[in-house]
């Protein structure tokens, strides 16, 4: 079974434009959480999210393509194009066929959907743009990615929610194992801060309406982001072939579905796919030092994915760092498992656990070590990245350090 | 408390615990009849959805201790119909 190592990774977050800029605010905490500027939150409960900041795009891309390029696909596509330049890959020939893309979102184009759909419902209007459905469909990202990169192999779009990236990653690894493609081009993009979205969250009443404090006593909820990561899978002989740098190995994948409810999570299901990646991996649970959570901040994630830590991990639980980025980069639903599984291998990369910010006093509830506020600098040979999204549909990845 | 107020409420309790409308009064438990925070999220909805009031988060999820019985969400429902008639 071929190892597949990680060539190129790019993102768009509300923490910058750029995975440099992520990288940064990143391990110091700095978070991208503010007032909601999209659209005016009077009688809104919710005023709070992690939006992309200082971004037009009429400065971004020409004017002809925005009537088919919703947002959702203008993240896809800039996180993409930074992947595959930091890869330093061209795509033409049999490399463009041997070259899938992958990329999950939570709902695709909702800009697009809910501003034309308000045009027919309230304003009367009596047709709408002719490119409507093909800039709101959920695998526009994908197309867009393949379009602008000349990429030919197999290309579709994933959706699990908060999983949907996630389950990209995943797709790519069992594509370039069973030897279908050599590269991939793969994560997850959202874009769905929007009047009708927002609302549509604070109807759910899991939503925080200050910040987001992962495993923190006070946290009171999750906080929506928006943005864009992608990764570049190559085989290990595909990249040493080419003399690319290497980031660090994708080891393990592990999938399961609890089987049990819409909304609430339940630690067997999580449990389970942790079980599954460390055994994808061939690790055992001692070899993983530091673990990015799921950790939305709801009231329940945080103690059920704790509960499944210490399930899957016994006592060696006491000696992870584990810690929510989603406190700094906000909740990027589609997008999370792509953002965070960057997060992950900047951490192996820069040997340091990227903080939990914004956490206040432990929870009873929640009793590992969540590396509060300050990013840690520790050995990390193996690391973990969690997904459980609504419905109890769960990812995880393991990424380790690249070693010959 | 009103009698109308108290009987939407409990009509509504009813609805989402699945009891029979006669089992459901101000004394009923909230917990006990497998209220749980999901259903009400639900119960909250539709009560602000029936009485045109706003319910603040605060009044949900697992550590709040202040709805305990059918009674102290009328009594929640009545203070914020009042609230919403004197802003």
């Amino acid at each position: 079974m071929s190892r597949i190592v990680i060539t190129g990774m790019g993102c768009i977050s509300s923490l910058g434009h750029t995975c440099k800029d992520f990288s940064s605010k990143l391990m110091k905490g700095v978070s991208g959480i503010g007032p909601i500027t999209l659209f005016d939150t009077t009688g809104f409960r919710v005023k709070v999210a992690a939006e992309v900041k200082d971004y037009d795009e009429l400065r971004l891309f020409p004017e002809k393509q925005l009537s088919k390029l919703d947002r959702y696909a203008q993240f896809a596509l800039i996180a993409s194009r930074e992947a595959v330049a930091d890869a330093g890959l061209e795509f033409s020939g049999p490399l463009a066929e041997r070259t899938a893309v992958v990329h999950g979102t939570g709902i695709g184009g909702q800009t697009t959907q809910e501003l034309n759909y308000f045009k027919v419902y309230t304003q009367g209007m009596k047709r709408l743009h002719p490119f409507t459905v093909p800039k709101l469909i959920p695998s526009a990202g994908a197309s867009w990615i393949s379009m602008d990169l000349g990429i030919t192999g197999p290309a579709f779009a994933t959706t699990s929610a908060c999983s949907s990236a996630g389950h990209a990653i995943g797709m790519s690894m069992l594509m370039l194992r069973s030897g279908i493609a050599d590269v991939a081009v793969t994560g997850g993009s959202e874009a769905l801060i929007t009047y009708g979205t927002i609302k549509a969250w604070e109807g759910l009443r899991v939503m925080s309406n200050d910040t987001c404090r992962p495993f923190s006593l006070q946290r009171n909820g999750m906080v929506i982001g928006e943005g864009a990561g992608t990764i570049v899978l190559e085989t290990l002989d595909h990249a040493r072939a080419r003399g690319a740098a290497i980031y660090g190995e994708v080891t393990g994948l592990g999938m399961s579905s609890d089987a049990h409810d819409m909304l609430q999570p339940l630690d067997k299901g999580a449990a389970a796919a942790m079980r599954a990646a460390l055994n994808d991996a061939g690790l055992a649970p001692e070899s993983i030092a530091y673990i990015n959570a799921h950790g939305t901040g709801t009231p329940q994630n945080d103690p059920t994915e704790t509960r499944a830590i210490r399930q899957v991990f016994g006592s060696h639980a006491d000696k992870l760092a584990v810690s929510s980025t989603k406190s700094i980069h906000g909740h990027t639903l589609g997008a999370a498992s792509a953002l965070e599984a960057i997060a992950t291998v900047l951490a192996l990369n820069e040997q340091k656990a990227p903080p939990t910010a914004n956490f206040q006093d432990p929870d009873p509830q929640c009793d590992l070590d969540y590396v509060p506020n300050t990013a840690r600098p520790m050995p990390i040979t193996h690391a973990m990245s969690n997904s459980f999204a609504f419905g109890g549909l769960n990812t995880v990845l393991v990424f380790s350090r690249y070693n010959d | 408390m009103s009698e109308s107020v108290s009987d939407a409420v409990l009509n509504i309790l009813a609805k989402h615990t699945e009891l029979d409308r006669d089992k459901v009064t101000p004394d009923t438990p909230l917990q006990l009849s497998g209220v749980d925070s999901l259903m009400m999220v639900e119960i909250i909805f539709d009560l602000e959805e029936h009485f045109d009031i706003s319910i603040p988060d605060e009044m949900l999820g697992m550590q709040n201790q202040k709805l305990e019985t059918a009674a102290d969400v009328v009594l929640l429902v009545e203070e914020l119909i009042q609230k919403q008639q004197t802003a």
